[in-house]
Order: structure tokens, then C-alpha cells, then sequence
């Protein structure tokens, strides 16, 4: 079994996510199992609920979430990272947080990594 | 999958663990900060984990550095602690030091400097890859 | 197959084109992608196309370069996502250049 973890450390209104998403979404398509995405550094800002991104661009959150429902992907975000961010962690009915992502610890990443064949980090 | 499967799945690859490429130098952003959080993670729940610096990540070794001076929290003083942590296997990548005028003088222990082929070479004997 | 570099810099600005050659082995693949494509007329592609009459491979993410207006080199193999993903299960393991 081909299992994939990728590791997403840019933010939402960065061009490049545009790739991670677009490489994801191919892999999910084709059968592979990705086993989770894991959102570090400025990743973490995905899961950020009050940020807003002009309609006529891409939405990368939306696509993000789109995948977790449509292929129940698990997405991580990273306690630590989200907090220096802005994004309160102490509640799980936190409304400033996507309810699309779970917030993890770097465990997760622990996790992920030994499990899967291969880690893509984008 | 067990964690003792797991064991086993990774004794029989020829390659193991996490190697991580610092390649940024220490002060100006979290990326050193952020790879030593993902190290020491790895360590705590014993998996294997090595470090590479290559670039300007080298600065991230060099000794007498003091991040005092300009108000940062000095987390290169946490690499004292990579025994404790079992992370024994820290390459420098020679070429970086020779471009940037550094001797081999290093504020840690047990840092083995490699030429690039063999800075390759060990980047190689790792199942997985992340740089920061 | 060995090891699958991605590299996303363009080497104009960065040194990270130049660490992952520093490092690249015989069996590996090169996949030029973002801004990694304008690499395709940095002076170090010279170099690396000279080794990749080896074994290298240098692949280029066709609509990545497309969309830069980049034009092309003939020894530089054109792929999409989909073989992104492929290649990705085809070597031991994947880095990200960026």
C-alpha cells in the first residue's frame, strides 16, 4: 500500500500552497492514501477561520476542506505554530478555528512520518 | 500496524529515520528554532532523527555566538541537549564552511564535517527528508 | 532511483538550486517546479545537463513553466502532477528545495 504524509509549511494566500493542494488532490485521485497533511511553520495559518482572501482569487482553505470531506484527509495543524500565530488552541469549540483541521502536537508529525512510505514537504 | 511491526519495517529498509537539512542561519527567522522542535519530538519518542547543516545553516553551529545581544532567546543552547535526546549523527557540510571563511570550531561536541559527496551520502542512508 | 529533489527557487535569488546539486547522486531525478523553473536558464543548468547525459533525469512541471513563459530545453522532459505523484513512489524518498 502506497502511503503518503505531506507537511505544508506555507500560508493560505501563499502561490505555492496552490501546488501542495494541486499534488495532493492528483495523488488522492490516483489511489493514493494520503494518510494526513500536516500543517507547520506558516502552514498553520490555514486554520485560521477569520482569514479572508478575495472571492476572485484561489481559496486554498476552502479546497483544503473540500478534500477532507470529499476524502476524509486529515489535516493537522500544529499547536505551537498556530498559537504564535493568533489562532487560540484551548478550546475544542474554538470558533477561530476551521473545524476542517485538528489541532495536533509535533507528535502527530512523529507519527505521520513513520507510517507513511513517503513525507513531501511543500 | 503494531509499533512492533513498525520496528521491524524500518530494520529491513537499508534506510532509516528522519534527516533533517537546517539551511538557514540562526537569527533572523524561526526556521532553526522550528527544525530543533521537530528534532527534539523525534528524539523524545525515540525515533531516530539526524542533522545536517548546509549553507548558511552552518551559522547555526559555529561557536561564541550570543543571541543575547540582540534580544533573542538563544535556543542554540538547547543542541548541548541532543545526547539526551539520542541524536548522535550532526554533518556539516565542509563547502559551506570553506564559502564562508569558518573553521571547524563548533559550540557542540561530536560534529562530523563532510565533504559533499559524503554529505550526500548520508542524507542518503534516511528514509525521510525535511528542511528547514 | 534514488532520491527525487523538487526544487521551488529560482536560483537567481537562492542558493538552494545550488545545495541540491551539491548533493545530487547519480540515480536521482530533478523536478523543476514554482519559480524553480526559471532555474532552466541559470548558468548551473549547464553543469547539471552536462552529468545528466548520465543518469540524472531533469524533469519540469509543464504548465509551472507554461505559465512563466519559459522556454524549454530539449534534454529537460516535461511532466504533469500526476506523474509528479508517480515519481514520487518510483525513488526511495523526496526533498524539497525552497
Amino acid at each position: 500500500m502506497k502511503t503518503l504524509a505531506v507537511v505544508v509549511t506555507t500560508p493560505p494566500y501563499s502561490h505555492l500552497t496552490i501546488t501542495a493542494l494541486t499534488y495532493v488532490e492528483t495523488a488522492l485521485a490516483a489511489g493514493i492514501k494520503v494518510i494526513g497533511v500536516f500543517f507547520y511553520q506558516d502552514g498553520a495559518m490555514h486554520a485560521n477561520e477569520n482569514i479572508s482572501i478575495a472571492s476572485d482569487e484561489y481559496q486554498a482553505i476552502a479546497h483544503w476542506q473540500r478534500l477532507n470531506q470529499q476524502y476524509q484527509l486529515p489535516l493537522h495543524i500544529c499547536i505551537t505554530a498556530a498559537e504564535m500565530r493568533g489562532i487560540a488552541c484551548d478550546s475544542i469549540d474554538n470558533e477561530q478555528i476551521n473545524q476542517a483541521f485538528t489541532v495536533s502536537g509535533l507528535g502527530e508529525l512523529v507519527e505521520l512520518t513513520t507510517k507513511a512510505t513517503r513525507l513531501v514537504q511543500f | 500496524m503494531t509499533s512492533s511491526d513498525q520496528q521491524v519495517d524500518s530494520n529491513l529498509s537499508q534506510e532509516n529515520g528522519l534527516a533533517i537539512i537546517n539551511s538557514k542561519a540562526p537569527f533572523s527567522s524561526n526556521y532553526g528554532k522550528d527544525a530543533l522542535d521537530v528534532a527534539l519530538i523525534f528524539g523524545s519518542f525515540e525515533q531516530k532523527v539526524s542533522l545536517f547543516f548546509q549553507g548558511d545553516g552552518v551559522y547555526q553551529l559555529i561557536a561564541n555566538q550570543d543571541a543575547s545581544l540582540v534580544s533573542i532567546k538563544d535556543y542554540l543552547k538547547t543542541f548541548s541537549a541532543f545526547e539526551f535526546y539520542d541524536i548522535e549523527d550532526i554533518y556539516v557540510c565542509q563547502q559551506s564552511l570553506v564559502n564562508r571563511q569558518l573553521d571547524e570550531a563548533f559550540h557542540i561536541n561530536d560534529v562530523q564535517v563532510l565533504a559533499s559527496v559524503e554529505f550526500g551520502k548520508a542524507l542518503n542512508r534516511h528514509q525521510h527528508v525535511l528542511r528547514f | 532511483m534514488s532520491t527525487l529533489h523538487l526544487v521551488r527557487k529560482s536560483a537567481f535569488t537562492t542558493n538552494d538550486f545550488a545545495q541540491c546539486l551539491s548533493v545530487l547522486d547519480q540515480q536521482d531525478s530533478i523536478v523543476l517546479m514554482d519559480d524553480g523553473c526559471y532555474n532552466l536558464k541559470h548558468p548551473l543548468m549547464d553543469s547539471l545537463i552536462k552529468r545528466a547525459d548520465s543518469t540524472i533525469t531533469i524533469n519540469v512541471i509543464t504548465n509551472h513553466a507554461q505559465a512563466r513563459a519559459i522556454e524549454t530545453l530539449a534534454e529537460v522532459k516535461h511532466i504533469e502532477m500526476v506523474d509528479l505523484v508517480e515519481l514520487t513512489f518510483t525513488h526511495k524518498k523526496v526533498i524539497t528545495w525552497q
